[in-house]
């Protein structure tokens, strides 16, 4: 203990508390990330708590006429909040599982791949490192009316072009196929890492039971990678909850007929814009929070639940 | 069912896992497979049961060849070293697995899991997970599915290594008595001799990758092939005193005296080994033939292990404790017939009379 406490001490009296010269060099390292956290995230999420009960909240003049529950009324009861929310939750139920299905496939078709795994290594990064910006241009290319890919096979092929992204029902499906696309990466990279923690002996018990490819796959892999996919769908989800660059960066709206109005979509405009109502972003971004909160609870249970 | 390895070959790049091994294991039968780490045991098993593709030679399941089929097809249940039960099933549900697989209805599947829990005595802990179990527990869950399937072999890898003492004892007999309940053939692996002799009817013994010898477990014991085996069974270890071999005698390096050995097809003048199980060694009162120390003794049981003085080398005997010597005696050495081996020093092979 003395020797290590002398080295920690940089030569200095090894007597001299420990402590002490420890929590200044903590605080010391850990003081400007944690200034940044109190600063960007601890005090704007007190202060929009607090902002949604203002009512009549003034953010110039910083005034309110009282504490109460109006901008929470106002928002829930708000035709616009609400397709938002429906929006969003139908981005999340549709993103979330065909992403992590077919994450889930390649995933193990990857972990099964000895031969050119390096290859696949960087096709499957490909997109993480590419920023998203860059891949919405591609998207835009490939789906884009006037000499677009895939329009360009349409026609090809006699058929009529289809207006993928001016059209309310089409730009939704480019936006899904957006939102897969960019979600695979991350997805595919956690499940490998769930896939590499699974003893191959249990795959080999199996085949001397008797259990073919597709047994083998129902029956011991999914259960057994089932804690990183409840981590991975959750997670997920609650990004998925807070979508919006992907819109903006497809449409610079949302959507061509306002069609993708996002819950963040809405908050952000209440911020924004000409007449600015603070109080009602901040009772969305609690709502949104609360949502988010019962998904992060929901993985604590179902991480308690499939711990082997 | 009978099983035979024909010229059976294992090679990882440069390593000879397993070298032309030949052998039939009889049906029915209780086979160990035994040798020091690495010697190839598992490599064995694990072409047994289809996991591992052979190099060379072929393995037949009665008259069937089943070189190249796959594990599933095989029917065999395979116990792995740690188990490998599935975490994530239950005890029913593990030992369910194989029938599932076979899509067996699933009350009927639960009846015939419930049976063979009930047969390796594990049927009050249905609804655990594996990790709710000991060791011992594990182990036979392992088993009862391996056997739920009814395979016509059954294939144990050093099953009881991760057991305490006692538990391992208790185990092998459980895993003997399994095996007469059931009658199916099965290999045993382990590197304890003690463990093998105590629970097979026959024994192989590898040594890199070699076949030793496969035989009866006794005479495995009582009429070893070479000195590798010789040397391999039996606790304490086979005495070896190197000499030379001299008109049936032997003259050991280590003292003077000439041990009569009888007639061996030896030439005059070779080096031997003489090998002598500890209770062919006769001591005696001090009298004419060769004087040896008594060094050590230990009470173990009715006898008591002494431990002689045989120039630079030991000689343990056994001695029965009456007559046993004390230590710092001096005592008269000779050796029975039985028991006693002559082996060719360089090779190890064994000479016959
Ligand atoms: N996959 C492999 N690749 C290369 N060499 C291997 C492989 N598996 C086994 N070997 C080698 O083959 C030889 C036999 O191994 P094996 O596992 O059959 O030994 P064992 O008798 O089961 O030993 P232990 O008692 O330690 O389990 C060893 O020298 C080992 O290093
Ligand atoms: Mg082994």
């Amino acid at each position: 203990m003395s020797k290590k406490t002398k080295r920690y001490n940089g030569g200095r009296d090894p007597d001299e508390k420990f402590e002490t010269s420890m929590i200044g060099k903590i605080a010391l390292f850990l003081g400007p990330f944690m200034l940044g956290i109190v600063i960007f995230t601890i005090y704007p999420f007190i202060n929009a708590f607090l902002m949604s009960f203002k009512e009549n909240f003034s953010i110039l003049r910083n005034t309110f006429s009282g504490w109460g529950l109006a901008n929470y009324r106002k928002v829930l009861n708000d035709p616009i909040f609400l397709s938002g929310l429906k929006t969003t939750i139908k981005y999340v139920v549709i993103v979330v599982p065909i992403s992590l299905i077919i994450s889930i496939v390649i995933a193990v078709l990857l972990n099964n791949t000895r031969r050119f795994k390096a290859i696949l290594q960087t096709a499957y990064f490909m997109p993480l490192v590419t920023s998203t910006a860059a891949i919405s241009l591609v998207f835009r290319f490939i789906f884009a009316n006037e000499g677009g890919l895939i329009n360009k096979i349409i026609t090809t092929l006699g058929q009529t072009q289809i207006n993928f992204l001016g059209t309310n029902r089409w730009s939704e499906f480019v936006l899904y196929i957006f939102g897969i696309w960019n979600i695979l990466p991350f997805t595919i990279i956690l499940l490998l890492a769930g896939l590499q923690n699974i003893d191959p002996q249990y795959y080999t018990a199996a085949k001397v039971d008797g259990a073919k490819t597709l047994d083998i796959f129902t029956n011991i892999t999914v259960p057994l990678l089932s804690p990183t996919i409840a981590l991975v769908a959750i997670v997920n989800s609650i990004s998925a909850f807070k979508v919006f660059d992907y819109v903006f960066q497809l449409y610079n709206k949302p959507g061509p007929g306002y069609n993708l109005y996002t819950i963040i979509y809405y908050i952000y405009e209440k911020f924004g814009g000409t007449k600015p109502q603070y109080g009602h972003a901040a009772a969305a971004s609690i709502v949104l929070f609360f949502i988010i909160a019962v998904f992060t609870l929901l993985q604590r249970v179902l991480q308690k639940k499939t711990n082997y | 069912m009978e099983v035979r390895i024909e010229d059976l070959v294992k090679r990882f790049d440069d390593v000879v896992a397993v070298n032309k091994v030949n052998a039939t294991f009889e049906s029915g039968k209780l086979i160990a497979l035994l040798g020091p780490s690495g010697c190839g045991k598992s490599t064995m098993l694990n072409m047994l049961s289809g996991i591992m593709p052979v190099t060379e030679g072929k393995i037949y399941f009665d008259d069937r060849d089943v070189t190249m089929l796959s594990p599933d097809k095989r029917e065999v249940g395979l116990v792995f070293q740690n188990y490998a039960l599935y975490p994530h099933m239950s005890v029913l549900e593990n030992i369910c697995f194989p029938l599932k697989i076979k899509r067996v209805p699933k009350a009927e599947r639960i009846e015939k899991a419930k049976e063979y829990a009930r047969m390796v005595h594990i049927d009050d802990y249905l609804d655990r997970l594996p990790k709710e179990l000991s060791g011992g527990q594990q182990q036979r869950v392992a088993i009862a599915r391996a056997l739920v399937k009814r395979p016509k072999l059954l294939l144990l890898d050093e099953p009881l290594s991760n057991l305490d003492a006692k538990l391992r004892v208790e185990m092998r007999e459980e895993i003997r008595r399994i095996q007469r309940e059931s009658g199916v053939t099965t290999v045993f692996v382990t590197h304890d001799q003690e463990e093998a002799t105590s629970i097979s009817d026959y024994i192989m013994l590898m040594k890199l990758g070699v076949k030793q010898q496969f035989a009866k477990t006794r005479n495995l014991y009582n009429d070893p092939a070479n000195l590798f085996v010789a040397d391999f069974i039996g606790n304490p270890t086979i005495n070896q005193l190197h000499g030379i071999y001299e008109k049936g005698n032997f003259r050991p390096d280590a003292y003077e005296n000439a041990i009569p050995i009888g007639r061996y097809q030896i030439e005059d003048g070779s080096r031997v080994v003489f090998a002598s199980r500890p209770e062919s060694v006769i001591v005696e009162k001090k009298n004419g033939k060769t004087v040896m120390e008594v060094e050590e003794t230990y009470v173990s049981g009715k006898d008591t292990l002494c431990v002689l003085k045989a120039g630079d080398g030991r000689l343990r005997a056994y001695v029965d404790n009456d007559s046993a010597p004390q230590e710092k005696d001096l005592v008269s050495v000779s050796f029975r017939d039985r028991g006693v081996f002559v082996f060719n020093e360089e090779s190890g092979e064994r000479y016959y009379e």
